[in-house]
């Protein structure tokens, strides 16, 4: 469902959405990071980022 | 000349039916009022984002699948809980708009439907907070606003719909009389003093719902504010139970005051801008998300960083409401997200992946790793921005 994101500096960045590829940011206001917050509530774990 | 000019009745003359002609100026200094509220002539006099329809950054017109439940013409949304049950669609079935207007939006049914106790089909518009916080529901302020809409349906009977926000909500019904005919309607609400009481900032402010079919737990006595979830009022009709059903709406329109005004329209200029605060795309207004063209990419050329990272930085047009999520797509391969095309000295151009990096409310960066240090390239593609409620 979801991967974690680095960015160039080796750091969580932002959430993947597997099913579109859409770049969630960590942005509590954000719709989509409210939907992704509701889904670790449920006891899912998002894929880890890609190692640099 | 101070003083009060009350006028009982307006006499038609031979040119004018009931009209009140003035030749000169006319001057509100003490503010204007429509039905006993306080009222403006302009400036955002109507709450409702792309109430008449017009923008659609997403579908460009075209028909949504039946397992829509998301936005479809901008800031509008058509939600199923159980998804399958309508198509939605910018101008569906090419009918002829209510005078003064040119776009709705339409829904057909897919089926005959028999709605659960926790079902809820509607389209609705969830409003900002920062742009209602003036209407001071929930607090001693609170005002009346009068919310005016056109809708049509191959259906007829009692419909509903709602206000609600996570501090109360105001199911409404209305009459839709004559089948296949557009109908103009007017809900006149009585803020709450305790009840209803709304973010007043980015978050959301309130939601306007139109029910297409909702089950008995989200259904509420019409006209009574409400702690309860109510998303419309009981005994109302159900556009998802009749197969091939439709419903139409447009000119939708919230405001102060007790009395509807004539729709307020706005520029296409000003009503897209206020859009792109939700939701914006590089692509051309008239084309879709996904749609193979180079017209309106992103393009640089750089060189990439000592890890190989060749960075792209992309303004907004309009700031975002919030952070928004990013979508990158594939300008030479239709509705392939993820990816941009990107070439260098030695290898020629190719698709590789790419992801956001820092999204502001007024820009975001993106990048993908060519993994080749500080080599010249060229790399191109299309995004979406979406920061909706």
């Amino acid at each position: 469902m979801y991967k974690l994101i680095k960015n160039p500096f080796g750091e969580d960045n932002m959430v993947l959405r597997l099913s579109d590829n859409a770049n969630i940011p960590f942005s509590e206001d954000n719709r989509d990071y409210q939907e992704y917050l509701k889904w670790l509530a449920e006891g899912n774990t998002p894929e880890p980022a890609d190692s640099e | 000349m101070a003083g009060t000019l009350t006028v009982d009745t307006i006499q038609s003359d031979s040119s004018y039916a009931s009209t009140l002609n003035v030749a000169s100026k006319i001057n509100f200094s003490g503010g204007m009022q429509i039905g006993g509220q306080d009222a403006t002539f302009g400036g955002m006099r109507n709450r409702i984002i792309n109430g008449d329809m017009r923008i659609d950054q997403r579908f460009v017109g075209a028909a949504t699948t039946n397992a829509i439940n998301d936005f479809v013409v901008d800031r509008w949304v058509v939600g199923q809980t159980t998804t399958g049950k309508l198509i939605a669609q910018q101008n569906l079935n090419s009918l002829t708009p209510p005078p003064g207007f040119t776009t709705y939006l339409g829904v057909t049914s897919q089926s005959a439907y028999s709605i659960g106790s926790s079902d809820i089909f509607r389209i609705y518009q969830t409003l900002e907070g920062y742009n209602i916080a003036d209407f001071g529901w929930g607090t001693a302020n609170a005002i009346t606003a009068t919310l005016s809409f056109w809708v049509r349906s191959s259906l007829t009977g009692l419909f509903g719909g709602a206000f609600n926000n996570a501090a109360g909500r105001y199911p409404f019904s209305y009459t839709i009389n004559s089948a296949n005919t557009w109908e103009y309607k007017t809900i006149t609400i009585v803020g709450s003093t305790t009840l209803g009481a709304a973010n007043i900032t980015n978050g959301s402010g309130i939601s306007i719902q139109f029910s297409l079919g909702t089950g008995t737990t989200y259904s509420g006595t019409a006209g009574v504010w409400s702690a309860t979830n109510y998303l419309s009022a009981t005994g109302t009709t159900s556009v998802v139970g009749t197969s091939g059903a439709t419903f139409y709406v447009t000119g939708v329109q919230l405001e102060k005051g007790s009395a509807a005004s004539p729709f307020e329209y706005r520029s296409y200029g000003q009503e897209l801008a206020l859009c792109q605060r939700y939701y914006e795309k590089s692509y051309d207004t008239l084309t879709a998300p996904g749609t193979v063209t180079t017209s309106g990419v992103v393009y640089t050329t750089n060189s990439s960083d000592s890890a190989g990272s060749l960075v792209a930085h992309v303004p907004f047009s309009v700031p975002k409401r919030t952070g928004p999520t990013i979508t990158l797509y594939n300008a030479n391969f239709a509705s392939t997200t993820g990816t941009w095309r990107y070439a260098r000295s030695g290898v020629s151009e190719t698709s590789y992946n790419m992801v956001s990096l820092y999204p502001g409310t007024r820009a975001f960066n993106c990048y993908g790793n060519t993994v080749a240090a500080w080599t010249p390239a060229y790399q191109y593609g299309h995004w979406t921005a979406d920061a909706e409620l």
